[in-house]
């Protein structure tokens, strides 16, 4: 049921090479995030999400700091180990201060082009309006650039409808897990998750819907293990993917900006793409970094868990990602106030063994245990 | 430090601001980010009150440990800003040498030094109950444009209203022009005092502008500031006419770029002293002295103009932007050689900073040193390490031409 999926991250930038040889589109690739694809497939380019992967960090080392965020590292280590070759161009966002800077460190170091998309913070809609349309016009002028071909209105709608159904059918498999939770490991889980990041939309979209068809047809499992959400920034390595299969509970959702908070974004509209934008980038799940004067992770988190039924939280994090860091205490205290408990796993994407984080994670199961299993 | 006689006067200065703050009934308090357009809160009386300053004066006065450990018992990561958690820890313990910060009516934040200070004052506005006002500056990849300087300026009237509002009295619109003259007076003469570097021998060094930046940050737009700029400059000017220097028989003259490290201005003041080694200019020092003022966009309009300041900040520019100013720097002050300090709680002005350092070194021919330590947590400073790098880097150094050394 699987296998698809596994196939496609075993080695991602074989599967890359092959959809690119074979769309002769140009790879585009995205880092963390939120930067919408949809552009970049209407502009003709082949979008390749990342979100850095395991392994040393040793070119690197040279131009981050090991108090870098490891994501940060990691992606700039592919580049300069040539993991990353086939990628023609980059596009970022701004979504904190790293990756700001990283884009400066690219463009010292490549000569591949980069494009960025600025997520406004501004108080008001209507301040951040006239400033976002014109970030959008340098996205697709830098995307045409990349890809020698503007995206036509209709392009946009195509491309658009086809990410807005992959990330309803995302949606669906979400919800299945929380309803039938068990019924998919987070390793097959994840792995479904992350082969979207590098296969092509086209190809991606019905090996979704048939996943998703065979999964409403399970039944659900019997017997009730605790229930976790898992939250933070990036869920990788993909090391780490089975690790919480090898533990008395059971994942029912998540709160990763590689997750959920991506998949939870609707359908771009693109009649007005400065409106449709807008409602892309804060509305869905909010993130610890995106700013929005009326976004509260607080509530939010509460009713993900309740919604959820879990019976706890695990936050997954990455160290030096400050934006996560800065939210956690308040965060676990407001979980706390609400009888929910939560336990922070702090990682690197170099770390390879797993077995201290499984040990930590069955202790804080059986903490919120104490239910059959 | 160079003893100035000006010192006294600021110290004076600064003591009333805190009291004021501390003790003021009849006018509100703000917490602001010293890149935030504070010109907006004086006109409408209100008190600036800036956590990142007092979190300097706390490591300063070795005290910022213990607040960062009260923070980081309280869950705050050690991989967070340590200025963000000496603030946390000060708000809890009420520590520090002011004894606390008066609590917030409400935050005002500018993206300007970083998007760190947006999680910081979310935290500090969930903690205190206290509305956020966030004015969102843009990073400069490309230089500044128009539409960037429309977006701020659109910000400034949002925040016009969020005063307004906050404080249920219309905004003095006329009393913001009066407080941005006077803001822009003292910017003024503090960037025609940090000129004064210029001179060989340098009659202050950065170390010195790190101390007296203070009023800059926390009173630029009211009349004691302007006065206090007024006479720093005079003084320095008068030591710079008679080639009185700020270090004896300088030999060295380097630029420092980065925050300076609070916890060790004594130690670093020898330590060069010693080596006959002049810090003489300071990026970070530069921040409020309108950099670039001029730069990308022209404009005469006061709003706008000061939309244009609040921009053109140095760790808002891209690297090629950064390269030429450092390079500008390093010929107009006529330096030997250049410091960077790789700073594990600023993350703009440090990512990418080793590659900075090659590419300003081969464009100036002059040779630089990065230096890994933190603005205000001296656990992660090691001394040793430290000391190794700069006498390298000194002996790389060819002295200054034209001023007579002793041997």
């Amino acid at each position: 049921m699987f296998a698809a999926f596994h196939e496609a991250i075993s080695d991602p930038f074989v599967t890359v090479r092959t959809h690119r040889d074979r769309l002769g589109r140009p790879v585009v690739g995205v880092m963390p995030a939120y930067f919408p694809l949809e552009l970049i497939h209407a502009a003709g380019g082949y979008p390749v999400q990342l979100w850095g992967a395991g392994g040393a960090v040793e070119h690197a080392d040279g131009h981050l700091q090991s108090y870098c965020c490891s994501v940060s590292r990691s992606l700039l280590e592919l580049e300069m180990r040539g993991v990353t070759g086939r990628v023609d161009a980059y596009a970022f966002t701004s979504l904190c201060d790293t990756l700001v800077n990283l884009r400066e460190v690219y463009r010292r170091l490549f000569a591949k082009p980069t494009v960025e998309f600025s997520i406004p913070a501004a108080q008001t809609r209507a301040a951040r309006k006239a400033y976002l349309s014109t970030v959008i016009e340098n996205v697709l002028k830098g995307l045409e650039a990349v890809t020698g071909r503007a995206a036509s209105r209709e392009d946009l709608r195509a491309s658009a409808a086809l990410y807005g159904r992959i990330r309803s059918l995302q949606r669906g498999i979400y919800r299945i897990r929380r309803q039938k939770p068990g019924v998919v490991n987070s390793g097959d889980f994840y792995a479904v998750v992350k082969a979207g990041f590098f296969l092509p939309p086209e190809d991606y979209e019905p090996l979704l819907a048939r996943l998703a068809a065979e999964l409403e047809a399970l039944p659900p499992r019997t017997g009730r293990r605790p229930r976790l959400v898992v939250s933070g920034m990036v869920f990788e390595p993909v090391a780490a993917f089975g690790v919480l299969d090898g533990v008395p509970a059971d994942v029912v959702d998540d709160d990763f900006a590689n997750g959920w908070r991506s998949a939870a974004k609707g359908a771009l509209r693109v009649d007005d793409l400065v409106a449709g934008i807008t409602d892309y980038v804060y509305s869905g799940a909010p993130c610890c970094c995106i700013y929005h004067p009326e976004s509260d992770r607080h509530a939010y988190l509460v009713e993900k868990v309740k919604a959820a039924e879990a019976d706890g939280v695990l936050f997954w994090a990455i160290r030096f990602c400050e934006p996560d860091a800065f939210d956690r205490p308040q965060l676990a205290e407001r979980l706390k106030q609400e009888g929910i408990p939560a336990f922070t796993l702090e990682m690197d994407l170099a770390t390879g063994n797993f077995e201290s984080v499984k040990t930590r994670v069955e202790a804080f199961c059986e903490m919120i245990g104490g239910l059959e299993v | 430090m160079t003893q100035l006689a000006a010192f006294k006067k600021m110290k004076e200065l600064m003591t009333l601001y805190y009291i004021e703050a501390k003790t003021s009934t009849a006018k509100p308090v703000a917490w602001l980010t010293s890149g935030a357009p504070v010109e907006f809160v004086h006109a409408m009386d209100v008190i600036p009150v800036y956590p990142e300053n007092y979190a300097a004066m706390c490591a300063a006065s070795h005290q910022s440990v213990a607040l960062m450990e009260a923070a980081e018992a309280a869950g705050f990561s050690q991989d967070i800003c340590a200025y963000a958690r000496t603030d946390f820890g000060q708000d809890l313990l009420q520590g520090g040498p002011a004894g606390g910060l008066p609590p917030p009516r409400f935050l005002i934040a500018s993206t300007n030094i970083c998007k760190t200070v947006i999680k910081w004052y979310e935290a500090v506005a969930r903690k205190h109950r206290a509305p956020l006002f966030l004015v969102d500056t843009p990073f400069l990849h490309d230089g500044l444009n128009r539409e960037t300087v429309d977006y701020t300026v659109a910000q400034f009237h949002d925040l016009e209203r969020f005063l307004a509002g906050q404080l249920k009295r219309p905004f003095d619109r006329d009393r913001l022009l009066e407080v941005i003259r006077m803001s822009r007076e003292a910017t003024g003469l503090w960037r025609k005092t940090l000129d004064l570097a210029k001179t060989l021998p340098t009659p202050l060094t950065s170390l010195d502008a790190f101390i007296h930046v203070a009023p800059i940050v926390t009173l630029r737009g009211t009349r004691p500031c302007v006065d206090y700029y007024q006479l720093l400059y005079e003084e320095v000017a008068e030591r710079a006419a008679r080639r009185i220097g700020a270090i004896p028989e300088e030999r060295y003259r380097v630029l420092w770029d980065n925050l300076p490290i609070w916890f060790r201005m004594r130690y670093f003041e020898k330590f060069f002293e010693e080596r006959r080694c002049a810090l003489v200019t300071a990026t970070y020092a530069d921040s409020w002295g309108g950099i670039a003022a001029s730069q990308g966009v022209q404009t005469s309009d006061p709003i706008e103009a000061l939309a244009v300041s609040y921009l053109n900040i140095y760790i808002n520019f891209g690297f090629e932007e950064r390269i030429r100013y450092l390079a500008r720097l390093i010929d107009e002050f006529a330096l030997t050689g250049f410091i960077m300090h790789s700073n594990r709680s600023c993350k703009p002005y440090s990512v990418g900073m080793y590659g900075l350092r090659g590419e300003v070194s081969r464009l100036t021919g002059k040779p630089g040193v990065v230096i890994e330590a933190d603005q205000n947590d001296p656990r992660v400073f090691s001394e040793a390490q430290v000391e190794t790098r700069l006498d390298a880097f000194l002996e790389s150094m060819t002295p200054v031409k034209g001023l007579k050394l002793k041997v």
